[in-house]
This record gives C-alpha cells, sequence and structure tokens, in this order.
C-alpha cells in the first residue's frame, strides 16, 4: 500500500514536470540580462520594462482583453439561451442531434474553424480586423458555454419551474427569479471558460486577424519568428500569471457552486 | 353534499400519447373539507392534482372553479397552491425567501411581506429559521417551509402530493395531525394526494378511491372502509378477506359452503356478490363454536394483535386479527356477527361505480 503510493507520488511528479518545465524555464530566463535563453548571467527586469514601455504591445493587450470580455460576455448570453432551447426540446432525437452539433465545433480542428470563418467573412465581405475576431470568438465561445450550462439545467427539478408557475410568476419571472439563479455557478464557470478560451486562442485568430489588428497570441508568434527577444518571455509569463489567476477564479466560483447546491466538489 | 362548491370536474379525460390516464371523471369539490385522492401509483391521483394546479389541460370535458371553466387560465392565475412531493424549495433561497416568493411576485409591500412571511413561518413552528438555508434544513422541516410557501399566499385550495412519502414513520404520523390540524385552523379546502390508505383514513373528510383513471369509490372514511363498493375498493382500504358467494334473498347470502344471516338487501335472488369481512371483525372460538372452522397456517405477532392466516374445509384463506394466540395446526372456529358481513356486487368487467 505503502509502496504504491510512493510510486504513484514520483509519476506524477514527473508528469507535472514534463508539463510545467518548459514554462518555468521561459520564466526564468525572462529575468536574464544576458539577452538569451542560455547562460543566465544576472537578474534584470528590463525586459519587462521594455514590454511596458511599448506601446503597440499595450494597445494590443488592451484588444485582447476587450475581446476576450466581451466575446465572453455575449457569448454566454447566446450559450444560456441555447442551453435553455435544448433543454426544451421536448423529442429526444432533435435533443441529441443538436447537442451533437454543438460539441463537434467545440472538438473540431481550430485550423478548420479559423479556415472557414476565413472563408466567411471573405464570401460575407466583412473586413478583417476587430469585428472579425470577435465574431469567431463568439462563435467558438457559444458551443463551450452551452455545454457547462445544460447539465445544471438537466439537473434541476422540473418541479422547480411548476412550483415558481403555482406561486404565480410569469414566464420572465420563473427565467430570472428562479431558473437563472439556479443556473448561475454554471454561467459564471462558463463565462470564465470562454474568457480562457478567447483569452489564449491562437489558431483562429491568426486566420480572421488582418489590417493591423492583432491579439497578444498571435503577436508573440510573429515575434518569435522574427527572432529571440526575451521581451517575450516577459510577456508569456504575464500572460501565463494571468490565465492562472482566471483558473483559479474559476476554480473557487465552481467550488462555491458545489458547496451551496450539494454537487461536485469535495467536502 | 351541501357546501358551497369550489371545484367541480365535469366528464374530464386526460390522455398522454394515446395512454388514458384519467377516464371521464366527474366530481365536486367543496370549501373547508380535507378530501383525499387515494389509489395506487399510475391511478391517475396526480393528474388531477396537476389538472387543478393548471400545469396540464384535460383532452377533453371541462374543469370549473367557482362555476367558471378555467381551461386556458395559466397556473400563475389559479387561486390553487401546491406543496410538492419533493418540496420543489428554491435551493438559492433562504428559509423567508422561499416563502416570501409567492408575495414579491404579487409586488407586495416589503413591510406586509414581511408580516405574512412571520405569520406563515409561525403558523408552522418554523419561527427563527427565517435566514437558514434550505440545504440546513431536515426532511420534516423543508416539508413546513413547502407548506408555508403555499398558505402564506392565502388559496383558496390547497393541494398535497404526497407530501409525506419522503419522511420516516414517526414523523409522518405527526404530520399527519399536524395537516390535520393545519386544515381546521386555515379552514381552507385541502386536496391530498396519497397512496397510503391508512393515512388516508386517518386525515380525511372525504376520500375518492381511483383505480385505473375512474373513480372508484367517495365517501367518508368510515363509509370507504365499512361499506367499500367492489373488492377493489375492499382490498385496497385495509385488510379483508373477500369470498365470493351468492345472494339467497334479502338478508340471507352464501358463501364459503354456507349461508348465513346478513344486513344487506336490495340484491336480485341468487345474484352472484362479492362478500368482505375484515379480520378484526373475526372473533376465535372453539370449533364446535365455530361458524367456520379453519386450520391454522400461520401466525405472526403484531403487537397490538395476533395475524392467524388460515384455511377452510373448502380451501378459503381466512385472516384474522386477534388479542388470543392459537398454535400453528391448530383447529379452531371463526365467529362473527351479521353486521360484520359486508355484501357487494360482484366485479364486473369495469369495475365502474
Amino acid at each position: 500500500m505503502k509502496r504504491t503510493h510512493w510510486w504513484g507520488r514520483v509519476y506524477l511528479l514527473v508528469v507535472f514536470a514534463v508539463m510545467y518545465t518548459p514554462i518555468v524555464y521561459l520564466m526564468y530566463y525572462s529575468f536574464n540580462s544576458g539577452g538569451a535563453m542560455h547562460d543566465f548571467q544576472s537578474f534584470t527586469l528590463k525586459w519587462y520594462r521594455d514590454v511596458l514601455s511599448d506601446d503597440r504591445l499595450l494597445m494590443i493587450v488592451l484588444n485582447t482583453i476587450v475581446i476576450a470580455l466581451l466575446s465572453a460576455a455575449i457569448a454566454t448570453i447566446l450559450g444560456v439561451m441555447g442551453a435553455l432551447a435544448i433543454y426544451y426540446v421536448k423529442q429526444q432525437r432533435a435533443k441529441h442531434v443538436l447537442l451533437a452539433l454543438n460539441n463537434v465545433l467545440i472538438v473540431s480542428p481550430d485550423v478548420i474553424i479559423g479556415a472557414s470563418f476565413l472563408l466567411l467573412f471573405t464570401i460575407a465581405g466583412i473586413q478583417l480586423g476587430f469585428k472579425s475576431v470577435l465574431l469567431s470568438h463568439i462563435a467558438f465561445s457559444v458551443p463551450i458555454v452551452v455545454l457547462m450550462v445544460l447539465p445544471k439545467l438537466e439537473e434541476m427539478s422540473p418541479t422547480l419551474i411548476d412550483a415558481a408557475r403555482d406561486l404565480g410568476a410569469g414566464h420572465w419571472q420563473v427565467l430570472s427569479g428562479v431558473v437563472l439563479p439556479f443556473l448561475a455557478p454554471s454561467i459564471w464557470a462558463g463565462f470564465f471558460m470562454a474568457l480562457t478560451y478567447s483569452l489564449d486562442d491562437f489558431a483562429v485568430t491568426f486566420f480572421v486577424t488582418g489590417n493591423g489588428f492583432s491579439t497578444l497570441s498571435v503577436e508573440i508568434y510573429s515575434r518569435a519568428r522574427q527572432g529571440i527577444s526575451l521581451s517575450i518571455n516577459a510577456l508569456s509569463t504575464l500572460l501565463f500569471l494571468f490565465t492562472m489567476l482566471l483558473v483559479v477564479g474559476y476554480y473557487v466560483l465552481s467550488q462555491k457552486g458545489g458547496r451551496v447546491y450539494g454537487i461536485g466538489g469535495r467536502k | 353534499m351541501n357546501g358551497e362548491e369550489i371545484i367541480r370536474f365535469e366528464r374530464v379525460t386526460k390522455e398522454y400519447d394515446g395512454m388514458t390516464v384519467l377516464d371521464d371523471v366527474s366530481f365536486a369539490i367543496e370549501r373547508g373539507k380535507f378530501y383525499t385522492l387515494l389509489g395506487p401509483s399510475g391511478c391517475g391521483k396526480t393528474t388531477i392534482l396537476r389538472l387543478i394546479a393548471g400545469f396540464i389541460e384535460p383532452t377533453q370535458g371541462t374543469i370549473y372553479f367557482h362555476g367558471k371553466p378555467i381551461q386556458n387560465v395559466p397556473p400563475n392565475k389559479r387561486q390553487v397552491n401546491t406543496v410538492f412531493q419533493d418540496y420543489a424549495l428554491f435551493p438559492h433561497l433562504d428559509v423567508f425567501e422561499n416563502v416570501a416568493f409567492g408575495l414579491r411576485v404579487k409586488k407586495m409591500k416589503e413591510a406586509d411581506i414581511r408580516r405574512k412571511v412571520s405569520e406563515a413561518l409561525q403558523f408552522v413552528n418554523l419561527e427563527g429559521y427565517e435566514r437558514r438555508r434550505i440545504q440546513e434544513m431536515s426532511g420534516g422541516q423543508r416539508q413546513r417551509v413547502a407548506i408555508a410557501r403555499a398558505i402564506v399566499n392565502e388559496p383558496e385550495v390547497l393541494l398535497l402530493d404526497e407530501p409525506l412519502s419522503a419522511l420516516d414513520l414517526k414523523l409522518r404520523t405527526e404530520m399527519q395531525y399536524e395537516l390535520r390540524e393545519l386544515q381546521r385552523r386555515l379552514g381552507i379546502t385541502f386536496i391530498f394526494v396519497t397512496h397510503d390508505q391508512e393515512e388516508a383514513l386517518a386525515m380525511s373528510d372525504y376520500i375518492f378511491v381511483l383505480n385505473k383513471g375512474k373513480i372508484q369509490q367517495f365517501g367518508t372514511p368510515k363509509e370507504i372502509y365499512d361499506e367499500p363498493v367492489n373488492r377493489f375498493v375492499a382490498d385496497f382500504i385495509g385488510e379483508s378477506n373477500i369470498l365470493p358467494g351468492r345472494m339467497i334473498e334479502d338478508f340471507l347470502v352464501e358463501f364459503a359452503g354456507q349461508r348465513f344471516v346478513c344486513v344487506d338487501r336490495g340484491f336480485a335472488p341468487n345474484e352472484p356478490v362479492d362478500v368482505v369481512i375484515r379480520p378484526e371483525d373475526l372473533e376465535l372460538a372453539a370449533p364446535e363454536a365455530g361458524q367456520i372452522v379453519i386450520r391454522v397456517d400461520s401466525l405472526l405477532f403484531r403487537g397490538v394483535h395476533y395475524e392467524i392466516c388460515g384455511y377452510d374445509e373448502n380451501g378459503n384463506e381466512w385472516l384474522v386479527h386477534s388479542t388470543k394466540k392459537a398454535e400453528v395446526g391448530e383447529i379452531v372456529g371463526l365467529r362473527f356477527e351479521p353486521e360484520a358481513i359486508h355484501v357487494m356486487r360482484a366485479e364486473r368487467e369495469d369495475g365502474g361505480e
């Protein structure tokens, strides 16, 4: 019993080491005054200063955040509506088909989604830039929100809706007074998922961006191609830490949801 | 029935996907009485409740509320409230807000809401629990919250859908008393759905016994128990000995190979009948003194009485509740009064009223 424990821990350690070493490596050299990803010379914050004094970069960061917040918010609204629509579909077959169509979008490769959006925007005559990136981010986030919200909706006892109607609530009051509050934890979870997907999306954005509009991941990619500068390391570190923050936020919310409604989560 | 009529069903039929769950049912409900819809699962009792609440519409027939048809009146506009089987309390709201839900929907003033909620909670003995979360309440407490949430809206009719089925036996008995008491104090009509015949007998003014989407019998608990109209009702309400027999003439019935004096009349001569004798109406006696002689087959001690099962010489099974003990294999006699014999018309195909 003890032995297996020991091996299990080592295995876990190795797995995490493999996954996190490159990131830690990258972070480590973001503090190197030597200007290269080897031969650590001395500690410096120069690269961070570079990043923060780079107006174009800060503009891109702002773009990225605006795109992420906007697309996540709109996708959350659409996704909740979609989940409700699927929930109220009475025919089991139609329900499964809709759900399958939803899930296909999540698992299909970003490259294909990106390429097809490029095609769509070109045909529709939408100029590539902020609008096209926003639209595509909304589009790939909606299925994620649906997938987060629908299980919670299925878990809700249908008598809750009956009870609200029984107590005099109209359709809108049932929705705003009972259904949405009940779904709140999963709606927040969906929002955060959409936010992280939007923040770190590269492939789709790469296809549909243009006219000088760029997001962080695309910018980092193009800078890395131009040559190694440790400001990229600094930027990546900041981005990683921000994503971590989001994950923690998401985790705290879902834990809270689990405690309040007695689902999932550990005690 | 002579009180003020609140609800009337006229030839109401409800079908789900071609399955008839309620079959041409008509009845009336009066103000201020405690009604029970009693029957096995799938008999249509919950369907009646949902029809009254307005969650479903009848396939055929009309439901009247104070003499006006209420088809197309949505549930939120009906003067009835429901206590659900799973209570259906809102998990994101605390006790106070759950009870206040209906009042907030009606846009009542905050001060009035506070007063009415606290009154309702007092009614169900839950004062001091206002800010508790639903998850922190026990089954019995949740049940009370559900009742408070319903009665705070001052409905004319309170519908209760098997509200006691999730509670343990002791709590269930307690809540039976409390519900009955609550109904008396409120003076409103209760329609209570259950499959538990003891619950129905203990609490109701009137009982509807339902089976297969039809009302089998309507009456007071005593009428239903003492004079079941058919085999189903006799069997469903309490334990009973049911024997096939023949009505020779008024006050004389033949069953178990013998003729007995009884108190029933109004049957055709030689009409086939079912005879019901309740096990507690049978008395153990010496074999030579018994009207029926049985050999004891099994014996169970039930606390209040012994439950004795035996067979007579014709092979009929007899169930006896007796405070006297008998031995397995012993031959004993059974005595009973003419009043203990209840004669019913033999079961027809549709089992109707």
